[in-house]
């Protein structure tokens, strides 16, 4: 038996859910790595950067369970990530601060207050429900339909936010939430969230929903329930999603409407955009690359000096890089950096290719 | 057993199905001609679902699948392939089956228990490639990669709509004995349509014979060698002088 061979029986040997468990975790490994790094050397001011950009991960591995298995485009993630950083605010600030912050608040909301964690439980369950009454319209869409339907959706809930200011208190911030989580929190669900949703790419359902966005007539013709699954992707999407606004809620301490807005949901974007949609690994490492050349062009944003030179600032610089990254990803790769492989299949690959080499030049395997 | 009762189907006045009645044995491979235009792919797709009958009934067994959609059809146990391929091409060629596979064992898991996917995809000569994503095989084998994929269903009854477009002669003989294999291990029934007489010929117990929406003639292959209208229909010479009628079946059927 040649040891390729070998290799694909040693994959063989895992339960599909297992290879895909394995396959999660090798992919959220650099979440994971990074994040311990920065957790235990960096400055406080880093611990901030690298906090939003573990909450962007978890909206991009949000979009990725729906727009990457199904391939209908979706702005809309802004809602999600909105509606569950509101729960929150809502229910778990104390009463002392809602009395200050939204004393009118309707159905006695200024008078209750729950513990963060069944806040967080009621964020998420809003959100599933709010999903799966907006997917029952989405999921029967395809194409431009369904991208404007998401977009609106998002101008919607942000319209909701800014002038019901009794509950949401409008264009101001909302501030007095409790700070309950740190970076440790937020790398934990980001490596849960990369697990979910390699579980859910790699699952019976998810290979029916990727099905579907290649062939749609095929896959029905093939008994593929394309509805139900993109119900469920839109759902699971939202929530994962909301996990990222709620986190961002309980981190901050204050919130604002505009944090869900165009700004957002375009970044996220880009960072799916730029690490291929179609795979968990391509929304890490999108989000990853992303994060870092974005923070790196905010330090020139500001100014800095070369060779004793001081620049001026550059304001805008950043969002003149994503339009460039996103036109130019669009343009020169269009399916991102992992188009189709995710990276311990890429690594599985690899390592089945080198092992007949070995065996040619003698070397113990 | 198929059973199609008075199926009648129109598009913006045009009627491309007008009263198609015929029953299919359960083990049987039955042929579907008929020149262009005369609603082999229709009734195909009205069968499949993909088209909702104006009238009449599609039945398999005790099942009625009309106006069902294709999801139900696939679930009942009706596979299909397409005129022009559709493969999901990123796909690899293991996960295009597995497709079929996984409804399957959703909605008949005892039917899905007796299909092992390596040996299907090792049948079909697909085994080396399993890892290959669909779209970038060559079109023989994406051609044999949609048989699998219609097998892995566990089909009661599998509908092959020119299985044998652009085949050379030797690949038509491979996929004609496939076609057996599929029937013998199965026991499930095929529809299949195809241009190339001789294949259908060969490969068919019955044929049903298709012209202007309605069926001209059902039998077997030598009753529908033999039957005038047929070769009418292929040719077009229903005064031909009767000396020519050797000719004409020489032309057809060689």
């Amino acid at each position: 038996m040649s040891v390729t061979t070998q290799t694909r029986s040693a994959q063989k040997t895992l339960a599909p859910w297992m290879r895909s468990l394995v396959g999660g975790l090798v992919t959220a490994l650099p979440v994971i790595l990074i994040g311990i790094v920065i957790l235990l050397f960096a400055p406080a001011y880093l611990v901030r950067v690298a906090f939003a950009a573990y909450v962007n991960l978890l909206i991009v591995l949000g979009l990725q369970i729906f727009m990457g298995n199904s391939m209908v485009a979706n702005l809309g993630q802004g809602a999600f990530v909105g509606i569950g950083a509101y729960s929150v605010a809502i229910l778990a600030t104390p009463v002392a601060m809602k009395k200050l912050s939204i004393p009118d608040a309707p159905f006695g909301l200024a008078d209750i207050v729950l513990h963060p964690a069944l806040a967080a439980g009621a964020g998420l369950g809003i959100t599933g429900l709010i999903a799966a009454l907006t997917g029952l319209v989405i999921a029967r869409l395809s194409g431009e339909a369904a991208t404007i339907v998401t977009f609106s959706l998002m101008m919607v809930v942000h319209s909701i936010f800014i002038q019901w200011t009794d509950l949401f208190k409008g264009a101001q911030a909302f501030f007095g939430i409790p700070q309950v989580v740190g970076l440790a929190t937020a790398i934990g669900a980001a490596t849960l969230a990369t697990i979910i949703a390699r579980l859910f790419k790699d699952s019976a359902s998810g290979l029916h929903l990727r099905a579907s966005a290649e062939s749609l007539l095929a896959a029905r013709a093939f008994g593929v329930d394309v509805f139900r699954l993109r119900l469920l992707a839109w759902i699971l999407g939202a929530v994962i999603c909301a996990s990222g606004g709620i986190l961002y809620a309980f981190f901050m301490g204050t919130i604002n409407a505009r944090a869900f807005h165009f700004e957002l949901v375009m970044t996220t974007l880009a960072m799916l955009i730029l690490g291929g949609m179609r795979t968990v690994s391509g929304a890490v490492f999108g989000c990853i690359a992303l994060a870092l050349l974005l923070e790196a062009i905010r330090s020139v944003e500001s100014g800095i000096a070369v060779a004793g030179f001081q620049l001026p600032p550059l304001l805008g610089l950043s969002g003149l890089a994503m339009g460039a990254i996103i036109v130019l990803g669009m343009t020169f790769r269009p399916r991102g950096i992992f188009v189709r492989l995710e990276l311990d299949e890429l690594l599985w690959r690899l390592f089945a290719r080198r092992q007949p080499r070995a065996i040619t030049e003698g070397k113990p395997i | 057993m198929l059973s199609i009762d008075n199926v009648s189907k129109s598009f913006m006045g045009v009627r491309a199905l007008r009263g198609v009645s015929f029953v299919g044995a359960a083990d049987e491979i039955l042929g579907l001609i008929g020149p262009n235009g005369a609603g082999k792919s229709t009734l195909v797709n009205a069968i499949s679902g993909v088209l909702k009958p104006d009238s009449g009934s599609i039945r398999l067994g005790d099942v009625d699948l009309t106006g069902r959609g294709p999801e139900f059809a696939a679930r009942q146990g009706v596979g299909r392939t397409f005129q022009n391929l559709r493969l999901f091409p990123s796909l690899t060629v293991r996960q295009n089956v597995e497709v079929g596979l996984i409804t399957c064992r959703r909605h008949r898991p005892e039917v899905a228990r007796s299909i092992d996917i390596d040996a299907l995809l090792d049948r079909f000569g697909l085994a080396a490639d399993a890892g290959r994503p669909a779209g970038t095989l060559p079109y023989g084998q994406q051609r044999r990669l949609e048989l699998a994929r219609a097998e892995a269903l566990g089909a009661k009854l599998l509908l092959l709509d020119e299985p044998a477009a652009g085949m050379n002669d030797y690949e038509t003989a491979a996929l004609a004995d496939q076609l057996r294999a599929i029937r013998r291990r199965s026991r499930c029934a095929l529809l299949v349509i195809d241009h190339d007489l001789h294949f259908i010929m060969s490969v068919c117990d019955r044929i049903c014979v298709l012209d202007m929406g309605e069926v001209v003639a059902i039998g077997t292959p030598e009753l529908i060698r033999a039957n005038p209208k047929v070769a009418e229909i292929y040719l077009g010479a229903a005064e031909a002088a009767p000396h020519q009628k050797n000719i004409r079946e020489e032309r057809q059927w060689n």
